[in-house]
């Protein structure tokens, strides 16, 4: 007879509560029809709870902790964990999934009845991506994963009146889908090299063991890093990205990359710091060099933008190298310091996407930008912010985010690495510089101020928090460095 | 106390940015007064300031414990005498901009915010607080080029963040490596330069960190080969902004090599001496040569810079009393007389809407209050005895003679090459008959225009005929720097370097 796992519920109740707000969403719609106003309480408090639930769940781990029992963290079986790394993941997935939907809150009520439909996919996807982070176990967090991309292609592909937008999903969908398997591969190959789908099983057998032949490991480890590099768009992996970004609705994209970016670099860093870290002198060459390309293919690339989404595509590229430096650096507090800020910043940079292209997004040339700071001045000095601190200027969260990876990555002795990075942040200074420069440093026609909407909280949310992180990091960086796996 | 040196003018900042931007007659006045008040405090320490080695008023709070960043403020002879340069020239920058009428109010934001980081990065003794402000500057100085310049501003602009930035991130990059090694050594975190300076550095690391120091200051001094944006950046500025570019960002490049090259890497700078002394003699000759060519009156008072700040690199890495004294005695003096000339020029510019030399002759006549002043700046400049410019250049030569001889003699002729550009710059505006009709109905300075640059004048006389004054507080702090040198390396001081070997400086 087989015995089920026990059942934990306090370990799935965020992620239950998300996937119940998706089913709710579906059955008010089809019941009642009701104003998008009403969804929109719906998923504001359906995302309330699964935070309540996350906080309830951090003063468990912290309590567990206390007690030097992590043993209480790990629920079914050791396939999903409750350790302040995935907590802190969720929490940022659950900010960005609130703000991402604010910002697009206008081209989902645009949708009409496809609204609904629109909302319940954030929610799948914003389920998906938190099993994932929490997962402790391959092939956990593969599902997490292809629930969550799955639900991705079809948000890409929302705008569907739109050619770009069906070619951003098809695009989106195909790659995606060829990524995820590269991924099932590689964790095939891992299994046939150790035996383990847990990530802390695999940990204590390389401790344990020599293993004879790691070959069959270290294809394992390359593809599954090539199939989650796809996710969060490193370099080689990213030709996906400005087409999708450029496709898809303006007022999801933000939401679309930070879960996706979040999620996939919390993936990485789980099974590289945790299940492979005895086998950093294989995978750290690799990763670093991933880093490197990333960071130097974004930024040049981004340079010769026209398109403000592409031109941000890119910059995300760069990001995800800079986010590899402190997987290089080996500290997760750094990476999720660096996700919890980029996350916000990158919503927030969409948000103000979504204003300039208008609800439907059609287009976003830098030449729609032309004069913003006398238009819209409230808006281009919140895009300006933001893209500075994406930049990574003092004063600004995105500098000591920065800063963090950095140290970490020098600490572990890659020093080369952390000064290609620090010249490429100023190459990517460059092409945020442009856009602000467009923005305020030529004259605009006599244009009518741009109707801001609901993207005004998420502006005001992001912006706070750029500034405040950037003087007072201390109170996220020291929840950053609670948050450890276990 | 200089923590709200700091935030003054934010909290003014703050106080302009509620002001609706309707009201668009009171935002500069209205600052004006706002940044009188950090002047004020600026003097008040001076008064007060104890000439004595180190630090004093420190101002020391935990920013972010675990990686030993701390909110660390402390105020030296060689800083006092900058803060004090940097928020006498705000207003006087700001009382300047009367012709900006478009977008005064965020014109009046950036001038403040960039006198806040200004005064930061002066008084920052964490080397995490330094970079902070030091990079954050950029971006105000960034906007005042690029909106409210002339007709190149964009290109200006983008070239002076991408050039700073770039030396800046290599200055991050050792500054991570300095905090890092001494974490290994030391076993705490620590970004405070006290810490930092007693480090125990390989000899190669040391002279890379050393060198990634230099080029971030080298190219904000900017020293020769990096001097290329700096024409571009102060001929595009508006007057404000080439006044302050000129008079205090330039300056940090010198302050940051006297401040942390000289005491974070000893060693290496021993070794640099040659290296830098030789830029700042090639600087000194071309910036001087270049600028007896230029017909464009702001791109020869920009260049006369480049000339000028290499007396003052030579003057820091001579590496005796006399040289740093005179460095930081020259870092003031360029300061006042390269703003007031800066000033002057974009007073002929509101007038005459143009800046080549040879639309003007005869200006003598039509201004002769402006000319005096501009004769009297350019005296100033040039080093006439009796006024500040030759007490520094003075010092920085006898102090680089016994160490340097050679090169002090070539960089002595760049005394008389600045007497050859200015004086015939002078010539060629405003002596002569005015034979060009609209030269010949210019009106003369307005009281306003005479209030700002009388303050000016009068701090050259000053230090022109009592140089004790700054000396006495300067003193200590430049003998601490090099006592230390000679502390940790085994280099010695030449003879006669040192104070009391050849002559008494401060009157003892």
């Amino acid at each position: 007879m087989i015995t089920p796992p026990e059942i934990s519920w306090i370990a799935i109740a965020p992620d239950l509560a998300m996937a119940i707000g998706a089913a709710l969403v579906l059955l008010v719609d089809v019941q009642w029809k009701p104003a998008p106003r009403v969804l929109g309480w719906v998923v504001g408090a359906t995302l309330a709870v699964a935070a309540g639930l996350t906080v309830v769940q951090w003063a468990g781990a912290a309590d567990a902790l206390a007690a030097g029992d992590t043993g209480s963290l790990v629920a079914f079986s050791g396939l999903i964990t409750m350790d302040g790394f995935a907590i802190f993941s969720r929490f940022v997935l659950i900010a960005a999934t609130g703000l991402g939907l604010t910002a697009g809150w206008r081209f989902v009520a645009s949708l009409g009845r496809r609204g609904a439909e629109a909302i319940a996919l954030v929610l799948l996807a914003t389920t998906g991506f938190s099993l994932m982070v929490a997962s402790n176990n391959l092939v956990m967090l593969f599902l997490g994963l292809e629930v969550g991309s799955i639900a991705l292609y079809v948000l890409a592909g929302l705008a569907r009146e739109r050619r770009e937008s069906e070619e951003a999903a098809i695009k989106y969908f195909l790659l995606g889908s060829f990524a995820s398997a590269v991924f099932v591969y590689g964790v095939a190959l891992i299994y046939a090299g150790t035996g383990q789908f847990g990530i802390l099983g695999i940990r204590q057998l390389l401790a344990g063991f020599v293993i004879s032949s790691p070959a069959v490991i270290y294809i394992g480890i390359g593809l599954v890093v090539a199939g989650l590099g796809f996710k969060v768009s490193a370099a080689p992996f990213h030709t996906w990205a400005p087409d999708v970004y450029q496709g898809a609705p303006a007022g999801l994209v933000g939401y679309l990359a930070a879960v996706a970016k979040v999620a996939g670099f919390a993936a990485i860093a789980r099974i590289l710091l945790t299940a492979f870290s005895d086998l950093a002198d294989t995978w750290l060459p690799v990763v670093a060099g991933i880093s490197v390309l990333s960071m130097v293919l974004g930024s040049v690339l981004a340079l010769v933008q026209g398109d403000v989404r592409r031109l941000l595509a890119y910059s995300g590229v760069a990001h995800a190298g800079f986010i590899m430096t402190g997987v290089v650096g080996g500290a997760t507090d750094g990476i999720l310091f660096y996700l919890a800020i980029y996350a916000i910043q990158l919503v927030g940079a969409f948000a103000v996407v979504a204003v300039v292209s208008g609800p439907d997004g059609a287009g976003s040339s830098l030449e729609q930008y032309r004069g913003l700071g006398r238009r819209s001045p409230l808006l281009a000095g919140a895009f300006t912010i933001l893209l500075l601190g994406m930049g990574g200027l003092p004063v600004t969260s995105g500098f000591v985010a920065k800063f963090g990876v950095f140290t970490d990555a020098w600490a572990r002795g890659y020093e080369w690495l952390v000064i290609v990075a620090v010249i490429a942040s100023v190459v990517a200074f460059a092409f945020y510089i442009r856009v602000i420069v467009v923005m305020y440093m030529d004259d605009a026609g006599e244009e009518e101020p741009l109707r801001v909407g609901p993207e005004r909280w998420v502006l005001a949310l992001a912006v706070g928090a750029t500034i405040l992180w950037g003087i007072f990091p201390s109170s996220l960086l020291d929840l950053a460095a609670d948050a450890l796996p276990i | 106390m200089l923590t709200s040196l700091v935030l003054l003018p934010v909290a003014a900042a703050i106080v302009v940015m509620l002001i609706p931007g309707r009201r668009k007659e009171i935002h500069l006045p209205l600052s004006i007064a706002l940044s009188v008040m950090p002047l004020a405090l600026a003097g008040y320490l001076f008064w007060v300031f104890e000439p004595a080695a180190g630090f004093q008023y420190v101002d020391r709070v935990p920013w972010y414990e675990p990686w030993g960043i701390d909110w660390y403020l402390g105020v030296d002879g060689i800083s006092l005498p900058m803060i004090v340069l940097t928020t006498l020239l705000v207003p006087i920058a700001l009382a300047a901009s009367t012709t900006i009428t478009n977008r005064t109010k965020e014109f009046v934001i950036y001038t403040l915010l960039l006198e806040a980081g200004m005064i930061g990065a002066f008084l920052a003794l964490d080397l995490f607080l330094f970079f902070v402000f030091f990079e954050a500057m950029l971006i105000p100085m960034y906007f005042i080029i690029g909106i409210w310049g002339t007709e190149r501003r964009v290109y200006a602009a983008v070239k002076f963040f991408i050039y700073t930035a770039f030396g800046s991130a290599l200055m991050l990059a050792a500054i991570i490596g300095l905090a890092l090694t001494y974490a290994s050594q030391e076993g705490s975190a620590s970004f405070a330069l006290s810490d930092l300076a007693g480090l125990d550095l390989a000899v190669g690391t040391e002279r890379i960190f050393f060198a990634a120091f230099a080029i971030a200051f080298a190219i904000k001094v900017p020293l020769f080969p990096f001097h290329t944006w700096l024409p571009d950046a102060h001929v595009e500025a508006p007057t404000a902004g080439s006044v302050l570019l000129a008079a205090v960002l330039l300056k940090l490049g010198t302050y940051g090599l006297l401040r942390f090259n000289l005491a974070l890497f000893p060693d290496a700078s021993v070794d640099a001496i040659p290296i830098m002394a030789i830029l700042a003699v090639i600087g000194i000759i071309y910036g001087a040569v270049v600028a007896i060519v230029q017909p464009d009156l702001k791109k020869l008072v920009a260049y006369s810079s480049v000339s000028h700040l290499g007396f003052i690199v030579l003057g820091t890495f001579a590496l005796t009393s006399g040289g740093l004294q005179g460095a930081v005695i020259q870092n003031v003096n360029h300061g006042l007389t390269t703003g007031a000339l800066f000033l002057l020029v974009g007073m002929i510019y509101d007038r005459r809407h143009t800046k080549k030399i040879s639309d003007f002759g005869g200006l003598q006549k039509t201004v002769p209050l402006l000319a005096g002043f501009f004769l009297f700046m350019t005296f100033a400049s040039i080093g006439l005895p009796g006024l500040n410019g030759f007490v520094g250049e003075f010092l920085v030569l006898i102090g680089s003679y016994p160490a340097l001889p050679s090169l002090t003699v070539i960089a002595a002729f760049g005394v008389v090459l600045a007497a050859i550009y200015l004086l015939w710059a002078y010539e060629r505006v405003f002596t002569g008959v005015p034979d060009k009709e609209e030269n010949s109905v210019l009106s003369d300075l307005s009281g306003r225009e005479i209030a700002l640059l009388v303050p000016i004048a009068v701090l050259i006389v000053v230090i022109g005929l009592y140089p004790k004054l700054l000396l006495d507080k300067i003193t200590p702090s430049t003998e601490a720097v090099l006592d230390n040198i000679v502390e940790q390396t085994d280099f010695t001081i030449p003879e006669p370097g040192r104070i009391g070997d050849v002559f008494v400086a401060g009157g003892e």
